[in-house]
This record gives C-alpha cells, structure tokens and sequence, in this order.
C-alpha cells in the first residue's frame, strides 16, 4: 500500500482524492512514515516539515470538500535546500548557512503553494549547488537508492534520490551545468530544464546568473508538466524573467510525434560514451522512429568549446560568494572553497572570450533547430560515479552532455531510457527550440509511453 | 597567438598573487587542472579571427610590408 502511495502519478493521486478514495492527510502521513523509515540510508532531506506538511493536506483536504479541482492540489513536494522558504531552514547546503531562516520565500516555492502543494521539507544540495560534500562535511550527500555508494547526481542531490525512493512526488531543482539533469539521469527519474527565463530564480541561492535555471522534477514526464505550469511564467522579481506567453503543458502529451524531426547531435556528444549508454540510446531514437518520427543525424561544431562555459560559471561564482570567501573561508567546504576562489583567477579578457564562444554556439544550435523540432543525446555520458571516485578531489569536472543547454539556454528534457548491466538507470536528453517545452514534453511523453524505463523501483 | 594553452604553476601563482586570495599549496594542482581544462579553447581562440553574433571589425595589426 505504502508503495502504490509512493509511487502514484500526480493525475493518479488528484483523481483518488476527488474519488474520496484517498486524502491528502492520508498521503502525507505514509510519506512521512517512508521518509522516517527510508532516509537515514539516503540523506535526502535536510529539513523535515511535517506539522507543516500536516498542515498543508489539511488544508488541501478542505478545498477538495469544497470542489477545488487544481491538479495540484493536495500534492507532496519538496524544495531544494537552496530554494528560500520564509520561516524555513535554508542551509544552501552549506556550513555557511546551516542556521539561516529566511524571511522571504522563493517565487517558485510561493507559486507551488498557491496551486495548493503540501511542502514536505528542504532537500540536500551539494554545497551552493556545486560542491559534493567530502567526508567530515556538515551536511552529510544523498545517496542514490539504486546504489547507495553510488552519487545521486548533483546539484539536486536530494530531489532526485528523493523521487526515486517514493519520498515526495514533485521536487524543485536548479540547474547551472546539468544539476537538474544530472541527478534525474542518475536516479532513474524525469527532470526538466526550462528555457532560461522560464521559470523565476527569484528566492534562490545563485551559482552563476546567466547559466542558472530552476526547475521541476518527477517520476513522470506528465507529473512534471503539471509541476512547470505554475512555475511558469514572468516574474517582476527574476531581471531574466521573460514575458513570452506561457503553453499549456499538459495539452499536447498523448499526441503522436509522427513527422516530427529529431536532430541527433553526432559530434561533442558521444565522446567517451559508456558502450551501455551509447546502446541505450540508439535504442531509444529506434523508438522514436517506429513512433514516426523523423530521426537525423545533425552536427553543431562549436560545441567542441563547451567547456569554457567553466569560465563563466568560476567567474560569476566568486562575483556572489567573494566577500565570504575572503571574511569566512573555513565555513565553505574542502575543494568547493577553492573552486570558486579559481574565479577570482579569471581574467576579464577569457570572461568575455568565453561569452563570444558562447554567442557562436548559441547561433549555431539555432540555426540547426530550423531544421529540427529537438534535439536528441544521451543525458550523461557514463551512469552514476561511485562516491570513492566522487571523493577524490583531482576527480573535478568529467566532460558532459548536459552544459550545453545551459549554455543556449534551451529547455531540456532527461528521462529514463535504460539500466545498465550494474542496475544503474540510464537517461535520454531532449533540448527544444527557446520557450517551447511543449514540444520536448511532447516527444519525452511519446517515447515514455512507449517504453516501462519510468516503473521501475529502486531496491530501497 | 604564441601563448601555451597549458597554465602552468608558475602562471597560476603570479594570478593568486595578483587576485589577493590564498589557496592552499595542496589544491594548486587541482585549481591549475580545473582552469587549464576551462582555458584550452579560449587561448586555442584567435580573438580576431572568431565567428561570433556581435559585429567587430577585423583587421591586420602590425607592420605591413
């Protein structure tokens, strides 16, 4: 019972709800009873509001009685713990902040508490979004629940061990480089990265402002369209917040993708590639093409300069967290402390080279998606890293599929596509015209229903 | 161009010192592994010669015979 709970869709739960079959109280209890039961071996939260939560479904349960029919309504979710909630911990996962109770809250946290979301706690996040916590760290790191000495993935550490494990059925992430993404390939779940402007970063904890993007993240390609909905949309507060109209994202799922172009990117993307993944992959656009769809290979050269968008990210970093890192340099954890003190080593003349590198790819990727609908990758290259090899501080950052898209800021889709021989989930990227999530939900939804990646359960 | 685009330790000390920061002596192999790897494409750059949205004029510098 407690599974079937778990692991319901948010459609499954709203319907069961309004059936008077189930409650939101009943729910939040089971998932409170998992959490306690389940997340001493997993880490995933940091912070556990269950009076608040109570709370929450009671109130829920009063607008059901009432008719309310916001899908919603009554749903269990979690924010990452660099998500600002007034009155709430935000620990940034980080020593720096282990105290810190904000008094403002997020504009994504405040829009899921209007569409009547139950807010079950904060989730861990590697320090400000970056840094794995080592050994000895304040915050201990989620685990994986495929694996737990396996890494969930990072940034959104928490959200995605989380969600694999049944303990929440919505979570916010944020993604710089792949955080949302990362940790949805990782643990077998669905994440997306909208367009850059999409969805407010107003209330959370910045790493680098012209790369940051917020986010959901689910077990279902539908469950995250339900959860972007509200997220969606111009906010005074986010200076990057556009006023492009905002889709119904729920519309256009169960329609077929026959004719639609799927642009496989053959160079950057596959260098290095897990055999596993590669497999998993090809197997996933034979899917696509026996649903009609329209797959092609395309290529985009200046990808081959990705990772100079580290430039940017270093530099932006240390812009917002200089003054700390000079006046309390002992509260950043090991090795993050001193990747983001390699910003201040960023000269202005590579800041702005990388920013022109960046242009160029920007106006390529465009200029390829004249001529497709998405594009198609594997979401990361390998499946999840041990923590032993996690751990070793020379490890720094592995090349991956994911930065690109933060990059052009495209929204992007990861969703499962397959297991590797070890039981670690394998995941599937689609990236979308600026703006046009509709599309990539679309396609992901298509493939997902087509396939039973997203059913299955880790061993917790 | 003529620059290495390997940074080399000594490079990534002359850049701490002019920065103003500290970092420990265990972490300069790791912080000069973390830029050299973000720095390879743009020092592989010609700034005058890149393809980029913004307009910039190009033009030959030096001494033309």
């Amino acid at each position: 019972m407690s599974d079937a709970i778990a692991y319901s869709t948010i459609r499954e739960l709203g319907a069961r709800y309004r059936k008077r079959e189930l409650s939101p109280v009943e729910v939040t209890r089971v998932l409170l009873a998992r959490i306690e039961k389940l997340d001493p071996a997993l880490n995933a939260f940091v912070t556990l509001t269950a009076d608040r939560a109570l709370a929450d479904a009671r109130a829920a349960e009063e607008l059901l009685r009432r008719g309310d029919d916001r899908p919603l309504l009554g749903i269990p979710i979690a924010h990452k713990d660099i998500y600002c909630t007034r009155g709430i911990r935000t620990t940034g996962g980080s020593a720096l902040l282990a105290d810190w109770v904000p008094d403002v809250e997020s504009t994504c946290g405040r829009r899921w508490q209007d569409a009547g979301t139950v807010l079950l706690g904060k989730l861990i996040t590697h320090e400000f979004a970056m840094g794995l916590q080592f050994p000895g760290h304040r915050f201990p790191p989620a685990r994986n629940p495929w694996n737990v000495n396996h890494i969930p993935g990072g940034s959104s550490s928490g959200s995605g061990a989380a969600l694999a494990a049944g303990l929440v059925h919505g979570a916010t992430g944020s993604d710089t480089g792949g955080s949302i993404r990362g940790p949805a390939s990782f643990c077998g779940i669905v994440g997306l990265k909208p367009t850059y402007g999409r969805s407010s970063r107003a209330g959370v904890l910045t790493l680098s402002w012209t790369l940051d993007h917020t986010g959901p993240m689910a077990r279902t390609v539908e469950d995250c369209a339900l959860l972007l909905q509200p997220l969606a949309g111009h906010d005074p507060l986010d200076p990057a917040s556009s006023l492009a109209p905002v889709d119904d994202y729920t519309a256009p799922l169960g329609r077929d993708v026959r004719g639609l172009r799927v642009g496989v990117i053959r160079n950057y993307f596959f260098e290095g590639v897990d055999p596993e993944v590669e497999r998993a992959f090809e197997e996933a656009m034979a899917t696509l093409r026996r649903l009609g769809a329209d797959v092609r290979d395309v290529q985009i050269p200046s990808l081959k300069a990705t990772h100079s968008f580290l430039l940017i990210l270093l530099a932006e970093a240390y812009a917002y967290h200089e003054r700390d890192l000079r006046e309390h340099p002992e509260l950043y954890g090991d090795v993050l402390r001193e990747r983001f003190l390699a910003g201040a080593l960023v000269t202005a003349a590579e800041y702005v080279q990388a920013q022109r590198i960046r242009s160029e790819i920007c106006r390529e990727t465009a200029e390829v998606l004249r001529d497709v609908d998405v594009l198609a990758t594997p979401t990361s290259p390998k499946p999840a890293t041990p923590f032993a090899q996690a751990h070793d501080p020379e490890f720094g950052f592995p090349r991956s599929n994911m930065p690109p898209f933060n990059i052009t800021g495209s929204p992007t889709l990861a969703l499962p596509c397959g297991f590797s021989a070890s039981g670690l989930p394998l995941s599937l990227q689609l990236a979308g015209r600026p703006f046009d999530e509709a599309t990539v939900l679309r396609v992901g939804h298509a493939y997902e229903q087509a396939t039973s990646w997203h059913t299955r359960r880790p061993p917790v | 161009m003529g620059e290495p685009l390997e940074l080399t330790l000594e490079e990534l000390r002359e850049r701490i010192k002019a920065a103003g920061i500290t970092i420990a002596d265990h972490r300069l192999g790791m912080v000069r592994k973390l830029l050299s790897d973000a720095l390879v494409q743009v020092r592989a750059l010609d700034s005058r010669t890149i393809k980029t949205v913004e307009p910039a004029v190009r033009f030959q510098g030096g001494r033309h015979e």
